[in-house]
């Protein structure tokens, strides 16, 4: 399964593109499937104006650029899915979009290509369960943080092949980010941590420990990260931050994971962070 | 208050304390260092004038400077010495009634203006100002450490502080070139009430396999740009510091996130503290240490 150079992408959404372009820029070819032919056209728009801003910003040539956008197919139809040696599930719905969709994949594809599917926090062991060879089914998972994160954790399922964790490995590392390998917990590795700090500041500001700008000020002189923890959260979104953290919470049943009290009433009164100008910390004007 | 450059006492001749007396002689304040032990004094003062003696080798401020920083010092180990204190700053044992009545005796030596700030990190601000008959000029102040290169101090205000005190100390850290953030007068403030629970559950990850410590070290730089991984800066720190810390926090706020993990415990009983014994977490050998 070492052989990785043409991978096919399910899904373009947001993340979808994001691995499209990773994938394509470190020469890969690549077969984009995406069901919703408005979803695929929004997709590609994204693609290539991400694209044309690496060139703008004198990360890419335009040469490079034209190169890279020539090795992406996209189609419709999860038949086109038949030639790839790597399968990204990306679909950006609920469980059972992303379970239908695996169950596509593994029909159409060769018995020995590893299908990655890319979590937003669902149990890789409960998404691997819908192929009829879970073993061939590993995990992704981008960190939220509302800031581009080097790390990718790699999901190892409870039936995932040794294999195919090194096959994920292998790509994510080929794409220029940094693999860590992690075993299908709940909140995997780096939310398993963040969440419940991020819950506990915004009780505590909810308590009237400090002003939001004193204890972002307080977290990045006091310990040199480079943003506080209620910019973090306006930039990840508090309708997304909640739904990160009332799964682990009913997954676990910890109660570090319950979202806090004003979160629920931030996203019910509709101020959701940067993406409206309105949070803890971003105003209209900022936005 | 109304000079910029004001006489300020520094009680204490620790890390803390000598840190704070080069942020104040640096600010061009005559700086009077206090500790009731001699030796401790003169370990003080030669870590301030290493400071600067250091900062001008490495060109970060130059000799004439160096040298009115230096001339704005001095030491004693006579409490009476500091009648003429606008400002003093406790950086004295964490204990409380150690702190207490240190602020009690100089009641009677300071003016009755002058401004009292404690260092503590973990005890209340009102329980120090207690000590003080008037407790209204008490105020809570933060430094970090190394308390010359960083420039957040926490500010809180006890029970009693009157708004003259408070307002006076923000703008007494103007003058150092420090950025204050105001908060409660609450277990650990901002910065260790959020960082021993986030160090906690690091430990408890590595404790339940969710990582070895080398992949939680490198998620979280990479995920979250932190300069040092968790465990890089608990070898720093020391467990024993940590351990320390963290119990203070639990014993005064009862919730389990505060609470030192088994393996700290572990950590501490068997010497292994961090940078400082050659081993915590990861192994140094940069550091005297038989057999590691």
């Amino acid at each position: 399964m070492s052989d990785i150079d043409h991978v096919a992408v399910l899904g373009l959404g947001p993340v979808g593109v994001e691995f499209v372009e990773a994938a394509t820029r470190a020469g890969r070819t690549v077969t984009v499937v995406e069901t919703d032919g408005e979803q695929l056209r929004r997709g590609l728009e994204a693609l290539a104006d991400s694209m044309a801003a690496a060139v703008s910003a004198g990360a890419l040539t335009e040469q490079a650029r034209s190169e890279a956008l020539d090795r992406v197919v996209s189609s419709t139809e999860p038949s086109e899915l038949g030639k790839a040696t790597l399968v990204l599930e990306a679909v950006a719905a609920g469980g059972d979009a992303k379970r239908a969709a695996l169950r596509e994949a593994a029909a159409v594809v060769g018995a020995d290509v590893a299908i990655i599917t890319v979590t937003s926090g669902q149990s890789v062991t409960e998404l691997a369960a819908a192929v009829p060879d879970p073993a061939r089914v590993v995990g992704l998972h981008v960190p939220s943080t509302g800031s581009s994160s080097r790390i990718v954790e790699v999901v190892r399922g409870l039936a995932s092949g040794d294999a195919v964790v090194g096959a994920a490995a292998d790509f994510v590392g080929s794409v220029e980010r940094e693999p860590v390998v992690v075993d299908d917990r709940p909140g995997f590795l780096v939310d398993s941590m963040l969440l419940p700090y991020l819950n506990d500041v915004v009780q505590a500001y909810d308590d009237e420990l400090a002003s939001a700008e004193d204890i972002d000020v307080a977290i990045r002189l006091g310990l040199g990260h480079p943003v506080g923890p209620l910019e973090m959260l306006d930039r990840i979104g508090l309708d997304t931050h909640r739904d990160t953290t009332a799964l682990v919470h009913e997954a676990t049943g910890d109660a570090r994971f319950a979202p806090p009290p004003l979160v629920n009433r931030m996203v019910a009164a509709g101020r959701l962070g940067d993406k409206n100008g309105r949070g803890f910390r971003s105003t209209e004007e900022t936005a | 208050m109304n000079t910029t450059s004001h006489t300020v006492a520094v009680l204490g001749a620790g890390t803390m304390g000598s840190g704070i007396a080069c942020v104040m002689a640096r600010a061009g304040h005559r700086t009077l260092l206090f500790d009731v032990d001699e030796t401790n004094l003169g370990r003080g003062l030669d870590t301030v004038r290493g400071f600067f003696d250091n900062g001008v080798r490495k060109g970060k401020i130059d000799a004439a400077q160096a040298d009115s920083a230096v001339a704005n010092l001095s030491g004693t180990t006579d409490l009476g010495d500091l009648a003429p204190a606008d400002v003093v700053v406790e950086a004295i044992f964490e204990d409380l009634d150690l702190k207490k009545e240190t602020f009690g005796r100089l009641d009677g030596i300071v003016s009755e203006r002058t401004l009292f700030h404690t260092n503590t990190s973990t005890l209340s601000v009102t329980g120090i100002a207690s000590g003080s008959r008037l407790p209204g000029r008490v105020v809570g102040t933060h430094y970090c450490n190394p308390a010359p290169l960083m420039k957040l101090v926490e500010v809180a205000d006890g029970r009693h502080t009157e708004g003259w005190a408070h307002d006076a100390t923000l703008e007494f850290l103007d003058t150092l070139g420090k950025t204050s953030v105001v908060t409660k007068d609450r277990p650990g403030f901002i910065v260790n009430r959020f960082l021993i629970p986030w160090e906690n559950s690091c430990i408890d990850a590595l404790e339940s396999g969710v990582g070895t410590k080398e992949s939680i070290d490198a998620a979280v730089r990479g995920a979250l740009g932190h300069p040092m991984g968790p465990f890089r800066l608990l070898d720093i720190v020391g467990m024993d510091i940590h351990k320390q810390v963290a119990m203070r926090l639990y014993e005064q706020l009862r919730e389990p996130r505060f609470f030192p993990p088994p393996m700290v415990e572990r950590m501490v009983a068997a010497g292994d503290l961090g940078r400082k014994t050659g081993r915590g977490f990861y192994e140094y050998d940069d550091n005297r240490l038989f057999g590691s």
